[in-house]
């Protein structure tokens, strides 16, 4: 490596960390732009993903999302991480042999980590049996209590992990006694502070309440985080819908009552019957494809968001003019009240979850199993969508096409030597 | 020190290559999180701020390292600088960041100072320094307690002192070596060097 290399430096602030560390070689490969390189190999991870037919399809996905992680260093839409876990979680959720398999449990983690309500799907995989006997489970479970301050909760996750023997026992028993010395720090430092810290850690809104909404529209007023636990989502607004009446709008004050959240903790690790994995919540700016024909312009109503936002107060001093310059003519203006766009807020829609998605899918899977189905593809619709790109026939044709050539020339070959 | 002339000696070039380790170390061992960044102090050098440890037993242990290091880049014996960082449970070398001391021997004959401003090798210096700081975008992060142990690699003849002790190079086996930014005296060039355990990624 040159000395002059020193891409990765220029770029270091969109290089996410992770956790592994990185290796340079990809670094600088996905830093210099060489997008024909990176196609090339994710359509050899793609065709991979639909072509394996051996017994261990994990190990594909595995080495591709891999792959994804270290090639698109800045993370975002592009690299399809996000949907390539989701697919992989999906799809091997029913597959009893990889549920304590470190690989999918990793690919589990790490999905969870994407999410917005990380413990959510730590409790789904707690009930579904994945990951129950690997120490890396636990390990990231208690990890995401203790980042939102829940030292207790994350404390019992691990005597759970410990009461179940995962393995590596002395990882699991490390990273508990680490914790355990990190709290008592935290104790010690903190012993002098008000209690405001054993407070759960909600969003919450600088004003204490959430926004009203006026009129017939349902504006939704983005929720303001400030508090220490912005990972954890509680969703929307809580008086959404309900009329506001007077006090109604302090709903999301909580009272914190120690004896209570204690009593709830127990409970909370009770393995829960999941359907399926909870949704990671659909996040801003990414809308679904959807029909547009029939979409009509919200009407302005009467009163509310027609009117003008007040003129700026005069200055109170005299604007020095020169005196040569003529003042130009005020021409009258006088801006059209209906053209007042501002402040107008998207319409809530409905929202497309992975869950919903998945739930369909279980839907659809049941109905084709007791027969009662009423589509049917009559091509390999599977295949052509397995991956985070959707192939066309003729790539699976030219995939299959290449592999019969190789074999023909390898069997020339073999003859000929 | 030196700053109002414009070239540099011997001794001065050792001084602030003895400087430059000492706020090296200092960095990464911040930057590593080897010791919790409360026992840390920020102060502003080389025009940028950095930070320094506040631990007692930490500092004198510097002092001491950097003294003797001073001593023998003005006798240009020091052929290396490395700092390993390893698991605090299992030993296991988990990185290890090594600065290789290139030392001009002729300047120990003649004592006529060499033609580079302070400013430009301290622009040099506060250029690696920046990228030790900036490395934390590759490295894996460090899940376990960790120590840290300084290597000098010296020219054979030489006695070692009191509490040094003799060790093997250290080296990890499957890592990742990135190199970092030289700079130079002109008299003594430090070229640096991280190595970490290799991901395991395709």
């Amino acid at each position: 490596m040159a000395e002059g290399d020193v891409e990765w430096e220029l770029s270091k602030e969109n290089i996410q960390p992770l956790r592994r560390g990185r290796a340079i070689s990809s670094l600088h490969q996905a830093l210099s732009h060489e997008q024909d390189a990176i196609n090339q190999q994710r359509q050899a991870f793609e065709s991979e993903l639909r072509m394996y037919d051996g017994d261990d399809p994990l190990n594909v996905w595995d080495r591709y999302i891999k792959w994804t992680e270290q090639s698109f260093p800045c993370g975002g839409k592009e690299s399809n991480l996000t949907t390539l876990l989701e697919r992989v979680v999906t799809l091997f959720k029913e597959e009893k042999k990889y549920h304590n398999d470190p690989r999918y449990v990793d690919l589990c983690i790490k999905f969870a980590e994407n999410c917005s309500e990380p413990l959510d799907i730590y409790r789904y995989m707690q009930a579904q049996g994945i990951g129950v006997t690997q120490a890396g489970f636990y390990i990231a479970w208690a990890e995401e209590y203790e980042n939102q301050g829940n030292y207790l909760k994350a404390d019992r996750v691990y005597q759970e992990g410990l009461m179940k023997f995962a393995e590596p026992h002395d990882k699991l028993l490390q990273f508990h006694k680490a914790l355990q010395a990190r709290v008592s720090r935290h104790i010690l430092t903190n012993v002098d502070e008000d209690d405001s810290d054993d407070e759960p850690k909600e969003l919450e809104r600088v004003s204490l309440a959430s926004l009203k909404h006026r009129g017939k529209k349902k504006a939704i007023a983005p929720v303001n985080r400030t508090g220490s636990a912005i990972k954890c989502f509680t969703g929307g607004l809580q008086s959404q819908g309900v009329p506001v009446l007077g006090n109604s709008s302090n709903s999301q004050l909580v009272i914190f009552d120690e004896s209570k959240s204690e009593g709830a903790g127990t409970s909370e690790l009770r393995a829960q019957s999941w359907m399926a994995p909870p949704t990671h919540r659909a996040k801003e700016n990414e809308q679904k494809p959807a029909k547009w024909c029939d979409v009509k312009m919200p009407q302005k109503t009467k009163f509310g968001h027609t009117v003008m936002p007040a003129p700026p107060p005069k200055p109170t001093f005299q604007p020095f003019v020169e005196e040569s310059d003529q003042l130009p003519k005020m021409t009258p203006c006088k801006i059209n009240p209906a053209v007042n766009t501002v402040l107008s807020a998207r319409k809530p829609c409905k929202e497309d979850t992975p869950l919903k998605r998945l739930q369909e899918h279980h839907r659809q899977q049941e109905e084709v199993e007791s027969g009662k189905t009423q589509e049917q593809s009559v091509y390999c619709k599977e295949l052509l969508l397995s991956g985070a790109t959707e192939f066309c026939f003729e790539e699976l044709r030219a995939e299959r096409y290449f592999k019969k050539m190789a074999q023909e020339s390898q069997k020339v070959e073999g003859q000929e030597a | 020190m030196t700053s109002t002339l414009k070239g540099i000696t011997l001794k001065g070039s050792a001084e602030l290559v003895a400087e430059f380790f000492s706020f090296g170390i200092n960095s990464i061992l911040y930057q590593r999180g080897i010791y919790p960044p409360e026992t840390f102090t920020r102060v502003t050098h080389y025009d940028m701020s950095l930070q320094l440890t506040t631990d007692p037993k930490l500092k004198t242990y510097l002092t001491n390292v950097v003294a003797q290091l001073k001593e023998w880049l003005f006798e240009c014996t020091v052929q290396k600088l490395v700092l390993v960082i390893t698991c605090l449970e299992t030993n296991e070398v988990l990185e290890r960041w090594q600065f290789d001391i290139e030392c001009d021997k002729t300047a120990k004959e003649s004592s006529a100072p060499r033609e580079k401003s302070i400013k430009t090798i301290q622009d040099e210096i506060r250029s690696v320094i920046r990228q030790i700081t900036a490395t934390v975008t590759f490295l894996p992060l460090l899940e376990t307690p960790c120590a840290f142990d300084l290597l000098v690699y010296t020219d054979k003849d030489l006695e070692v002192p009191d509490k040094w002790e003799e060790s093997g190079p250290q080296i990890i086996d499957q890592s990742e070596e990135v190199r970092l930014r030289s700079f130079t005296t002109s008299i003594h060039k430090v070229n640096s060097m991280v190595a970490y355990k290799r991901t395991d990624s395709v």
